[in-house]
Order: structure tokens, then C-alpha cells, then sequence
């Protein structure tokens, strides 16, 4: 055959092209997803790898000096890049499939907060926040997909349609003299397992 | 050993010995055949991918956006788009908008050789209800240094406004004088700009609010 190899060329390059749109479309969400979760649990943000199930916030130092704080060899330079001089940030990684967990947060005093969470494919199913809850104190049970019982009273059910969930709060500072104010409400952002 | 004996005889019938990048182009079997064409078809699918993210993007007075991210069920091509626009865990419109520029309103670079205004109409600042601000980022998406160790400019941070009531922010390297209030001080080299609205009001969500452009003075 005289063409041979630019036929087999073509056609290859012709599947590859097609099904690999197909491929960046479906999995692009999911690779930018791993990088964050790359970054909390093997990089962490400054004080070393974020363990799974807990949140790590964002330091006064780094909020306040974003230009002067150099961070540890190996760190996540994902909190210094994207610019934002607004919002003291606190986030984790969960994994549902030892348990739910339970997220506590403070009253805010109508200050603005959220906290989002967001599954692998980079959809946010769920927010707690001035938003959606309003700005008093709260427990919310986070549940995964294969979770089944009884919800705790006084408490409010998120269920996540996976087990990985990625759990991003923003907390608005409103000047650098209120920041010590965000910081210590930020701090109380917080992740247990059930029954503690 | 046995392989390699059904192999020599193939190798010699090649026409050249030469290695490397230009001998695995010019070569032709199968093998090579098919790598090259996974590895230009994935390079086409790439670009696809680019082009088609781009046809989802909004244009308005050169910032761009993009409505519609993050939510559930908004479908698989919405959602890989908004990977490739807003590479990270961005949040739902209701909760947070974004938009970004590096070009002023005749499509110039911006850049610290020149001095920009954005002119904010009275009463034509961002609709919101937590807050928003103007960021200023080096092409890197890095914070700026400058004297005043001013990283934005927000509803949190003191603008003057004019007789008017509108509100004219400052966009240059030198501060401006007479309006060091409104200064987002820029870096000599270009830059980038961000505007963040969080708890966006109805008049951006609809698409009826526009952001100014951004206005080269010098």
C-alpha cells in the first residue's frame, strides 16, 4: 500500500484528537482538583502537609505581608498566587468513607463567611455561610454517598456525593487592624469526627 | 538474547543509523506512526479544548468573565470549561463573580509605562452584598510591592468620591497627586487586574451591570 503510514498516521491522530477533546473536557476539573488536594496533603501551606479531616487557616503573617513572608521550601504556593487581599482563607481535604464529620463555626456577627464544598469534579454542592445559613453558630453533619442513619439533633445534614470532598472558607477581613478579629473567627472553623 | 537476534536483522534494512529526535520523525513503522499520531492529535485536542472555552467566555469593555460555574448539574462541557477559564475551586455566581483584564479599552497591554482611570459612574460601583475590590497583579498572578503596601482597592478602602458622586480609580506605578486615596499603585512592567464581587446583586447576575473599562490617561 503506498500511503501506509500517513494512513495510519491520520487515523490515529484523527481518534486522538477527537476522543482526547473529549478527554480534557471530562478530566480537566478533575486534574486542577488533584492539584489542590496535592497541595493540602502533601505540600501544605507554610506549617507542613494539612492532614486529612482537618482544616489549616491561612496565617495573620501571610494575609498581612503577602510579599515578605517566605514560606518553607516545598510549601504550596497556592495561597500567595491569585491576588486576593480580601479574604482570610481556611480549607481541607475530607475523606467520608471512615465516617461523617462534623463542621463547627462560630457566630460571625454578620460578617460575611463561607465556607464551601466542593467534589473532585470541581462542583460545589453545598455552602455553609452568611449566604446560605446565615452568620450565627452551627454544627452540620457532612455525610458521604454511602452513608445511612440517623442525623444528630441540632444538627444539619450536608451530604456529599463523594467520599473526597475539598472544603474552601473565605472570611472577609475588613482592614489589617480587624484582622486579628477574622484570624481568631477563622480558627474557630472547625472539623471533628462524629461523637467528639 | 532471543530478541534481540529477531530484531538486528530488522535494523539493519533501515536506510540511515542516525538517533534522536529527527530520526524517530523521519523514520516510518507502525510504532512511529501511531505515537505521532496520538501526540499531534492530543496537541489538536488541547487547543480544541482552548478554543471551545473560549466560546463560552463574556467579554465586557475588555474584562473577562464567565457566569455559571461551579453549580451541580450544569453539565460536563460547562463544567471542564470552567477548569480551563478558572483553574481552581471556584465558587457559584450567587456566591462570588470574578473577572479579569490585562488589556485597557482600545485592547492595549496594560502596563506601568502608562497611567490607566476607571471611571465608576455614581452609584454605579459594584452591586453587592458583602463586598467587592480591585486587585492588582504582576503577569505572574502575583501580589505588587509598593510604598504604601496597597494590594487593592475595595469598598473597604477608603475611595474618595468625586463632586459627583462617581469614583475614579487611579491606576498607574507614580502615585497620582491630589488622589492618593483612590491610588492602586501598578508595577513598572504589565499587569494584570482583578475585580472580585462577592454576593453579587441581581443587576450582575442577569448581565445587566457592566464593569468600566479600564482608560489609559497617559
Amino acid at each position: 500500500m503506498k500511503h501506509k503510514h500517513l494512513i495510519i498516521f491520520g487515523s490515529v491522530m484523527v481518534v486522538a484528537w477527537v476522543a482526547g477533546t473529549f478527554l480534557f473536557i471530562f478530566f480537566w476539573p478533575h486534574l486542577v482538583s488533584n492539584h489542590f488536594k496535592r497541595a493540602i496533603l502533601v505540600k501544605g501551606f507554610g506549617d507542613g502537609p494539612v492532614p486529612i479531616n482537618t482544616l489549616y487557616t491561612e496565617s495573620q503573617k501571610l494575609f498581612a505581608e503577602p510579599l515578605h513572608t517566605s514560606l518553607p521550601h516545598g510549601s504550596s504556593n497556592l495561597a500567595t498566587v491569585g491576588v486576593n487581599h480580601d479574604t482570610l482563607l481556611t480549607g481541607g481535604w475530607l475523606d467520608l468513607s471512615k465516617g461523617p464529620l462534623v463542621l463547627h463555626v462560630p457566630d460571625f456577627f454578620g460578617r460575611y463567611y463561607s465556607v464551601q464544598f466542593t467534589d473532585p469534579f470541581d462542583d460545589d454542592f453545598a455552602y455553609v455561610g452568611t449566604r446560605t445559613t446565615g452568620t450565627q453558630a452551627g454544627d452540620y453533619f457532612i455525610t458521604g454517598p454511602d452513608w445511612k442513619g440517623q442525623v444528630p439533633s441540632g444538627m444539619k445534614q450536608i451530604s456529599s456525593p463523594d467520599n473526597s470532598v475539598l472544603v474552601l472558607g473565605r472570611i472577609l477581613v475588613y482592614s489589617d487592624s480587624d484582622l486579628p478579629t477574622a484570624y481568631n473567627l477563622a480558627k474557630q472553623i472547625r472539623l471533628t469526627p462524629r461523637g467528639n | 538474547m532471543m530478541e534481540q537476534n529477531t530484531v538486528q536483522p530488522h535494523r539493519s534494512q533501515e536506510p540511515t543509523r542516525s538517533s534522536g529526535l529527527l530520526a524517530f520523525l523521519w523514520r516510518r513503522n507502525i510504532v512511529s506512526d501511531v505515537v505521532q499520531g496520538i501526540i499531534v492529535g492530543g496537541v489538536l485536542a488541547f487547543i480544541t479544548f482552548q478554543i471551545i472555552a473560549q466560546t463560552y467566555v463574556t467579554k465586557v469593555n475588555g474584562w473577562t468573565t464567565m457566569l455559571g460555574c461551579g453549580q451541580p448539574g450544569a453539565g460536563i462541557l460547562m463544567r471542564g470549561v470552567c477548569g480551563d477559564i478558572f483553574p481552581g475551586p471556584i465558587n457559584v455566581p450567587q456566591e462570588a463573580m470574578y473577572w479579569h483584564t490585562n488589556k485597557d479599552d482600545a485592547g492595549q497591554t496594560l502596563s506601568g509605562h502608562h497611567d490607566y482611570i476607571m471611571h465608576f459612574p455614581a452609584g454605579q460601583l459594584p452591586p453587592n452584598d458583602a463586598f467587592w475590590s480591585l486587585t492588582m497583579g504582576d503577569t505572574k498572578n502575583r501580589f505588587v510591592p509598593n510604598p504604601i503596601n496597597r494590594y487593592s482597592v475595595s469598598d473597604r478602602s477608603g475611595l474618595l468620591p468625586n463632586a459627583d458622586g462617581a469614583v475614579d480609580i487611579y491606576i498607574q506605578n507614580a502615585a497620582p497627586a491630589g488622589h492618593e486615596f483612590n491610588w492602586l499603585p501598578a508595577p513598572s512592567g504589565n499587569f494584570i487586574l482583578r475585580l472580585r464581587v462577592y454576593l453579587p446583586g441581581s443587576a450582575i447576575l442577569d448581565g445587566k451591570y457592566k464593569v468600566p473599562p479600564v482608560v489609559e490617561t497617559r
